[in-house]
């Protein structure tokens, strides 16, 4: 009888407490995210369900009507898709995993994107706060994980702390240098309810981190006064041209002074490829002319890139010559790789606009007319070669004859290896924001979800994935994503049957040693089609533009595949570790 | 190798420790001593670092990594002769009754250490001094037999009139004093 008495008056001040009305009505952890996200303007999140997330998840079925989810196949595939969403659209892209090896599944695309700059927020379930460091189910010390690659991360273990973290969150991914940044978040700090009345202040603002947008006025002028000494001057541009938005300052301040300028792997797009101050894009597989240039010029321009060595070769006897003005908003990449006579620690939009009333117009045709006689040898050596319509289709072929039926305006997602550099090497970007590639990181399997990500970024534009057979197989679960989600993505996959950049090196440097380069690859297309995606090949040259028309009119997801040329190498090469004077043409 | 003294001025949160260390094992450098403890300003913690590195614009680059950690406020690289420095070491020496007597004058006036605490059999020294005065203390008391040595980490402050948290960031200034 006592028992059933204790039982009663328990069950009693129960009822009492959930009728505290004021405690009702607070949101939990999992709302409180939802609303952050809302607050932030994300109409789009990537992710996969799992039991430390699930309270998040129910929450999201809440606001189905106001965010769109897009179910992936694996992890990773989240991570790429946000990535290309991002690099489309300047908008954050958001991750949306569970603990463990969801969470694990997310680090190659977490990686890739703090060394390409890309703005993530991935939200990733963990254990209970009380289960921590217990090695309970599905937990992985995510901090402890991410804290390498990543631009910041926190552990949220009450709900109350979510409007502020998230605020902060979203900050520090989008500004300074984007990066990632990683939400652990507990079980029950997803479940329980906030103590007090959810509202969301954004944050512009961090005492610890100030990352400095306008470059002071003396870093300016020092640049401005070697720029207009300058005989031979030339601009390199990167990545944050396209982040910082600046390619109408770029244009302007390139036509005022009338320097050559030329591009990184990820500026590409930044400038019309057909502005006559465009010299093309440099790198181990870039064109011959912005290469070569680097050993003649006398001052150096570099802005929103970082002197990577798949630029410089060996940096030490890259631009040994020339005095360099570096415009970087990252401090520590200034003078990381080569010595600098000018840092301009700024915005790249910022530090153009603040140099243009400060330079003049040079005349430097005959400067730019060297660029052109190299160019011309280039086009003898290699790009004749590789358009000249003989044997076996080549990749260069296949991109050319997109390039032209798409007038250079898609958005191009490229995987990693020869067909990712054959990409840069023949599509006339006429648009920016329109190569997305893993450039730093070097992803294989980063193009089938990077590209319905962009897809989803920009759903107005033309978005082909030109992908390898080795990448395709990857991220290959991917296509259920496409289907399931009615994307009209296109895709071409370039097949070889060859991991075709490392069997290059194996031809090249290697003595022909082909150690497990040669793939026995599956019918894709049958696989396409078991997915529901339409498809077809393409063997032979004749059928090459049909083929390509018949993909491009398509209104749904497609994929084709083009049977190329096996053993072809992409040249110019600067081999890895030399100087862009040893530049090879063949 | 030259010896450099690396005080990082952070946020005092979990964590923080491994987002600093981390950046000096990338770029493969030895930690040779680490303190660590909280400002006289609430919730700023202050990491001092020790270093040996032949090539000052290796440590001025990993100063500069290290100031990209976003809960970071401040980072100061420094040589010796820039800074007032000191660490602490505690000596347990053994003490038996048929053993030699400690010279504790000579200890207190020649050495400047303190003996802190006296067991039955043995007794506690404090040291404090340079890496070198605690070494030639070291070799001194060494033949009375060192049961237990423990030395801390170094803790400096710069040769200038400023303190330090007058580079930080206006807004510390306002953050509470400690005490």
């Amino acid at each position: 009888m006592g028992n059933l008495l204790e039982v009663e008056a328990k069950q009693e001040t129960f009822s009492i407490n959930l009728e505290q009305p004021q405690k009702k009505d607070f949101l939990t952890g999992a709302q409180a995210m939802m609303e952050c996200l809302l607050a932030e303007g994300v109409e789009t999140i990537f992710g996969y369900p799992g039991g430390a997330i699930m309270p998040t998840y129910d929450a999201l079925y809440d606001y189905i009507d106001r965010l769109n989810h897009i179910l992936v196949r694996h992890e990773q595939g989240a991570g790429h898709a946000a990535q290309g969403y991002a690099r489309v659209s300047g908008k954050t892209g958001i991750c949306l995993v569970t603990s463990g090896p969801g969470g694990t599944n997310l680090i190659t695309p977490i990686a890739d994107a703090i060394i390409d700059c890309t703005p993530l927020v991935c939200i990733v379930g963990q254990v209970k706060s009380t289960l921590l460091g217990t090695d309970a189910f599905q937990e992985t010390d995510m901090i402890g994980v991410t804290t390498p690659v990543c631009k910041w991360n926190y552990q949220i273990t009450s709900p109350d702390e979510v409007p502020e973290i998230m605020a902060k969150a979203f900050y520090i991914a989008q500004s300074g240098k984007p990066g990632p940044v990683v939400i652990d978040f507990t079980r029950d700090a997803q479940a329980s309810k906030m103590t007090e009345k959810f509202e969301y202040k954004k944050v512009n603002k961090l005492v610890t981190y100030r990352p400095r947008i306008v470059p002071k006025q003396e870093q300016i002028e020092k640049a401005a006064e070697l720029i207009s000494k300058a005989k031979r001057p030339y601009i390199l541009f990167g990545h944050g041209v396209l982040i910082a938005d600046a390619m109408q300052e770029l244009l302007e301040f390139v036509e005022k002074t009338d320097i050559p300028c030329a591009s990184t792997l990820l500026g590409l797009s930044a400038m019309p490829i057909d502005h006559p101050n465009y010299m093309g894009w440099l790198g181990m597989h870039g064109m011959y002319a912005p290469n070569v240039m680097t050993d003649q010029c006398d001052v150096l321009i570099a802005i929103g890139m970082r002197f990577d060595d798949r630029v410089t070769g060996d940096s030490s006897k890259f631009a040994k010559q020339a005095r360099i003005v570096h415009i970087e908003i990252d401090p520590s990449e200034i003078e990381k790789i080569k010595k600098t006579e000018a840092p301009v620690v700024g915005d790249a939009k910022e530090a153009l606009k603040m140099l243009m009333p400060l330079v003049n117009k040079g005349d430097f045709t005959g400067w730019k007319n060297e660029f052109r006689k190299l160019d011309l040898k280039e086009h003898q050596k290699v790009t004749l070669r590789d358009l000249k319509g003989e044997g076996k289709i080549k990749m260069a072929e296949v991109v050319a004859m997109l390039s032209d039926k798409t007038n250079g305006e898609a958005c191009i997602v490229v995987d990693v290896g020869q067909h990712q550099m054959v990409t840069a090497r023949y599509y006339q970007f006429r648009k920016p924001h329109s190569y997305i590639a893993s450039g730093g990181l070097g992803t294989m399997g980063f193009a089938i979800p990077a590209s319905f990500g962009a897809k989803m970024g920009a759903p107005d534009r033309e978005v082909v994935g030109i992908i390898g057979d080795g990448c395709f197989q990857m991220t290959i679960q991917e296509l259920g994503t496409i289907a399931q989600s009615g994307l009209a993505v296109k895709m071409i996959i370039l097949n070889n049957n060859y991991l075709g950049m490392v069997r290059q090196w194996q031809q090249l440097f290697f003595d022909n040693r082909y150690s497990f380069v040669e793939l026995k690859n599956p019918d894709f297309i049958t696989i396409a089609k078991g997915f529901g995606i339409e498809g077809h090949t393409c063997e032979e040259r004749e059928n090459l533009s049909d083929s390509l028309d018949r993909m491009l009119k398509s209104d749904k997801a497609y994929l084709l595949e083009v049977l190329v040329e096996k053993e072809e190498n992409v040249f110019p090469m600067v081999p890895a570790g030399t100087s862009v004077a040893e530049i090879r043409l063949e | 190798m030259t010896t450099y003294t690396i005080c990082v001025f952070t946020e005092n949160s979990i964590g923080l420790l491994n987002k600093i260390t981390i950046i000096f094992t990338r770029r493969r450098i030895n930690i040779e001593s680490l303190t660590v403890s909280e400002t006289e300003r609430k919730g700023i913690s202050r990491f001092t670092i020790v270093i040996k590195h032949d090539k000052r614009e290796e440590v001025e680059k990993l100063v500069r990594q290290i100031r990209k950690v976003v809960e970071v406020l401040a980072v100061f690289g420094y040589l010796n002769e820039d800074i007032v420095y000191n660490e602490i070491a505690l000596f347990k020496i053994s003490t038996p009754i048929e053993g030699k007597v400690i010279d504790v004058e000579n200890i207190n006036k020649v050495h400047k250490a303190w003996v802190v605490y006296w067991g039955l059999d043995y007794v506690v020294i404090e040291k404090t001094g340079t890496e070198r005065e605690i070494f030639d203390f070291f070799k001194y008391i060494k033949p009375h037999g060192i049961i237990e040595f423990v030395r801390s980490g170094r803790v400096a402050v710069g040769k200038t009139p400023q303190g330090l948290i007058e580079y930080l960031p206006e807004e510390i200034a306002e953050w509470e004093y400690y005490l």
